[in-house]
């Protein structure tokens, strides 16, 4: 019998060395109770990351995992799952991570709907690097590449997935735990590619979307009725509820139950192909051949 | 050659069914024990393209598709002026005459034996109906295995197959056609080109790229991810095929980087998994196989070697990746193995895949576009040698205290456990680490302790290479012939062939040559390697393209300098005659060494 677990049990070994007061730490202590929440041991769970602050989230984490290369942890998480799909994947990383250099990783694995999680910690701001302006700065944003102000437009994730055949669209803000477990632990729950983006402020870069910007600019979809189940919906708040508006959605934008991934290759996957037999019989290489004579 | 072969070319536009033309008169071949090394040369494979493909038969294993074509079949009218000058004199030339105008053709050489095959007169005069020009392929493909006296019963056998599922009338009417091609011949065609006769034992008639495929399968492949790039898909389309009954996961991404990284954390999570790419595309996978060397995991790439720089010869040969293999940023341990042709390619293949994970490293399998897309026979490929070594590695994590990922070992191969084990979660990182797997850099970075770890970690890694080598699983150079000649050709990977062609017609002229030819290129054991280049009195390299990588790579590795070259960088393999012919060249500066 295996016992349910606490948040503290999945604590890692190695203290966090974000800055003090970095929304990531929020982050993990979220993760870590709706991991317990969810009934899952730590060996039955691998959380992978790319290169950041955000991505340094699995070494802090009692649980198997990957930390890989810059922008590339989904196609290590997706790799990871598909060998072994009984353990849950969960990606994290930040917004350079998964917004920028790995964004077409993103859109792909989205329409793709293996069943694993990905958690994008949003700072709008490229920690690690010292404060660069990132796919989701907000226009006219001053950072170290760009003193006289970004002049660029923010990407905008959630209208993004949602056209991107995402089956699962969320939004948590690492200063409201409550809801982000809830967001979290649903997020696991469902079968398929699950996308949160997690407003995680930096607090050393980042001087405009400060913790305290969050709550005042946020409010909370299920509290307005948002219907989950209608894109159409999901797109109209996505689109209207941008940075500059003051109104800024979180919560599950949209979720469907279309097939996930492992599904459709019910045959190869009916076992982890971690655990299959490795080799070909000897009655099989008769027939391999045969196509050649 | 001469005599003990002969030489067939097929040409046309691209969906002329030059392929299945070929294709046809390979197998027919191969099932009645003939060998066959068949070159097809196509530009980019889009429709109007000019096509075609050159077969060599023979009664012994073909080394060389040869130079002068002896019997031709030509579709269409870019051909005469291509291949019509090719022809060895007294040769057989078919034509598609409904294309190619007699005047055209037939002017162009008279040492030569035309014959125009008129189709829809032929059709007509015989009463088939439901006909349509593009049959003459398989018209032309009965004139074709008539003339080489072969026999007829396979291919027509290869025909109902191919056409069952169209129904009986379908099969009778291409099979008709076929018969009018050949009794056409039977009865206008009384030159004889030599005829070869096979031992009734059938081979394998096969490209390097599906014996890769075939070879990855059999070394227990689980997980297969690509990005199409040619010359490299045909591995992605031969697997595609028994994705489902051999339960391999198959999967096209958006891109190599995806494709890679894909690799790397199937191979992480204790799957057998492999990707396959040529040049350009291995360009963007560079990062990740950097990380499967940080993170120790195995990681099998097929690197498939086209003309560049940049896109460069897309679909024409070259073999000048070997320094892109071994290039990465730092010091990161791996494996490159250079097969030498299809046969060989499938034992590589399953080899690498052992290799990958005894020493939890990428290996790289250096293919070019020459062994990757030729057809040859194989005798047969004995699945029996194939052994799964896993090296340390188990699914359960039974130890005592922590779990150390990358515990310090002798031989710098730590015990693998697969995630999933209960007890012994670990995070693999890029970043360099300590023995748990714990990151050194950021906070720690430069404090007394991270150094020294630094220090030993990045040994342990680098201590792989000597280890692969001390445990005699890198191969020294072969040496094949007298070691007694003047001269030596020294090769690497699909340049084999054609090195030990021109060494047997050198031997007809009384010029004795040996050969040097190494299978493992990266790491090579010194050693023995030097043991090897020291027997040879004077080395002449022969290599596929302008700037002798494998020279480069053997004064890097062993500092003996070979300073005479053969290359060829047009696009096209060698052929023996190629070799010889600039052998003497160089001979003819220096003294021609006659034994
Ligand atoms: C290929 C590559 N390019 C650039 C970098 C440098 N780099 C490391 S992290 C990072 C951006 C980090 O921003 P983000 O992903 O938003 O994470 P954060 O630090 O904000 O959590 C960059 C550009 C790298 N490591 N690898
Ligand atoms: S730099 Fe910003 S993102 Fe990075 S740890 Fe510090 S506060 Fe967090
Ligand atoms: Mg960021």
């Amino acid at each position: 019998m295996t016992t349910t677990l606490e948040a503290k049990d999945f604590k890692g070994e190695v203290h966090p060395d974000w800055c003090p007061g970095c929304g990531d730490f929020g982050v993990l202590n979220v993760l870590q109770r709706a991991l317990a929440e969810s009934g899952l041991q730590q060996h039955e769970v691998a959380v992978i990351s790319g290169i950041g602050c955000s991505s340094n989230l699995p070494g802090f984490i009692n649980t198997y995992g990957m930390h890989t290369l810059h922008g590339r942890s989904l196609p290590n998480a997706q790799g990871f799952k598909l060998a072994h799909h009984d353990m849950k994947v969960i990606a994290v990383g930040g917004d350079g991570d998964g917004y920028g250099i790995g964004v077409g990783h993103l859109i792909h694995a989205m329409r793709r709907n293996i069943d694993m999680t990905d958690i994008v910690m949003n700072n709008s701001i490229y920690g690690l690097t010292t404060g660069q302006t990132s796919p989701t700065s907000g226009e006219g944003m001053k950072t170290k590449s760009t003193p006289f102000g970004n002049p660029e437009l923010p990407l905008n994730p959630i209208s993004m997935a949602l056209g991107s055949g995402a089956s699962f669209v969320a939004r948590a803000f690492s200063g409201n735990p409550k809801q982000a477990v809830e967001i979290y632990k649903a997020a696991i729950a469902h079968k398929g590619f699950a996308l949160v983006d997690t407003f995680s402020p930096c607090v050393t870069f980042n001087k405009v979307n400060t913790a305290q910007f969050y709550r005042e600019n946020t409010y909370d979809l299920a509290a307005e009725g948002h219907d989950a189940s209608d894109l159409q919906a999901a797109f109209k708040v996505a689109t209207e509820d941008t940075y500059a508006s003051g109104r800024i959605a979180t919560g599950i934008f949209y979720q469907n139950t279309r097939p996930c991934y492992e599904e459709t290759e019910k045959d190869t996957l009916a076992t982890p192909i971690c655990d299959h037999e490795l080799g070909i019989t000897a009655d099989r290489a008769e027939e391999l051949k045969a196509r050649f004579k | 050659m001469s005599g003990k072969n002969v030489i067939v070319r097929i040409a046309g536009a691209a969906g002329d069914g030059i392929a299945s033309t070929g294709e046809i008169l390979g197998k027919t071949c191969s099932r009645m024990g003939l060998n066959v090394m068949a070159y097809n040369s196509f530009q980019s494979a889009i429709r109007g393209g000019h096509v075609w493909l050159q077969m060599a038969i023979g009664a012994e294993k073909q080394l060389c598709h040869g130079e002068e074509p002896e019997v031709v079949l030509l579709f269409n009218k870019t051909s005469p002026s291509v291949h019509v000058p090719d022809v060895k004199s007294g040769g057989i030339v078919f034509y598609n005459a409904a294309t190619i105008k007699k005047e055209d053709i037939e002017s162009i050489r008279d040492d030569v034996n035309f014959y125009g095959l008129d189709f829809k007169s032929m059709v007509d005069e015989a009463g088939l109906t439901g006909v349509s020009p593009i049959m003459i392929n398989t018209m032309l493909s009965g004139a074709m295995v008539q003339a080489l006296d072969l026999d007829t019963s396979i291919p027509l056998e290869f025909i109902k197959h191919k056409f069952q599922k169209k129904g009986d009338q379908v099969v009778d009417l291409n099979q008709a056609i076929f018969n009018l091609g050949a009794d056409w011949t039977k009865n206008n065609v009384n030159e004889h080109v030599f005829q070869p006769k096979g031992d009734g034992k059938a081979k394998l008639f096969m490209t390097g790229n599906e014996a890769m495929g075939l070879g990855l399968a059999a070394g227990g492949l689980k997980l297969y991810s690509a990005y199409p790039m040619s010359p490299a898909t045909g591995i992605l389309h031969y697997l595609a095929t028994i994705a489902q009954t051999d339960k391999i996961v198959i999967k096209q991404v958006e891109d190599e980087l995806a494709a890679m990284n894909m690799v790397v954390g199937a191979g992480t999570a204790g799957v057998r998994a492999a990707t396959a790419t040529a040049s350009g595309g291995y360009c963007l996978m560079v990062e990740a196989v950097g990380l499967a060397s940080m993170l120790e995991v195995p990681a099998v790439c097929v690197v498939v070697s086209r003309g560049g720089p940049s896109t460069g010869v897309p679909t024409k040969q070259e073999q000048s990746d070997i320094d892109l293999c071994i290039a990465g940023n730092g010091d990161s341990p791996r494996f490159v193995v250079a097969p030498k042709d299809p046969e060989d390619a499938f034992y590589q293949a399953a080899r690498a895949l052992n290799m990958a994970e005894k020493y939890q490293i990428p290996v790289l399998i250096l293919s070019d576009f020459f062994l990757s897309e030729h057809f040859e026979t194989i005798d047969d490929l004995d699945f029996g040698k194939v052994e799964i070594e896993r090296g340390k590695f188990s699914t359960e994590w039974e130890g005592e205290g922590r779990y150390k990922r990358y515990e310090y070992t002798e031989d710098g191969v730590s015990h693998r456990v697969r995630p999933g084990a209960k007890g012994a979660q670990y995070v693999p990182c890029s970043d360099e680490h300590n023995e748990f797997g714990h990151v050194m850099s950021d906070v720690e970075a430069g404090l007394p302790h991270a150094r020294e770890e630094r220090v030993k970690m990045h040994a342990k890694r680098m201590k792989k290479m000597e280890t692969m080598v001390s445990n005699g699983d890198i191969e020294a150079p072969t040496l094949e012939g007298d070691e007694n000649t003047e001269t030596t050709f020294m090769t690497w990977g699909s340049s084999y062939s054609y090195a030990k062609e021109a060494i047997n017609l050198l031997a007809e002229e009384g010029i004795k040559v040996n050969h040097l030819h190494f299978t493992d290129v990266y790491p090579m054991p010194k050693e023995a390697t030097l043991a090897q280049l020291k027997k040879c009195k004077r080395i002449v390299s022969v290599e596929n393209n302008m700037c002798n990588s494998l020279c480069r790579e053997v004064l890097a590795q062993t500092a003996f300098e070979v300073t005479e070259h053969i290359n060829r960088w047009d696009g096209e393999p060698f052929t023996g005659e190629y070799i010889v012919n600039e052998f003497k060249k160089i001979a003819a500066k220096k003294e021609l060494a006659k034994v």
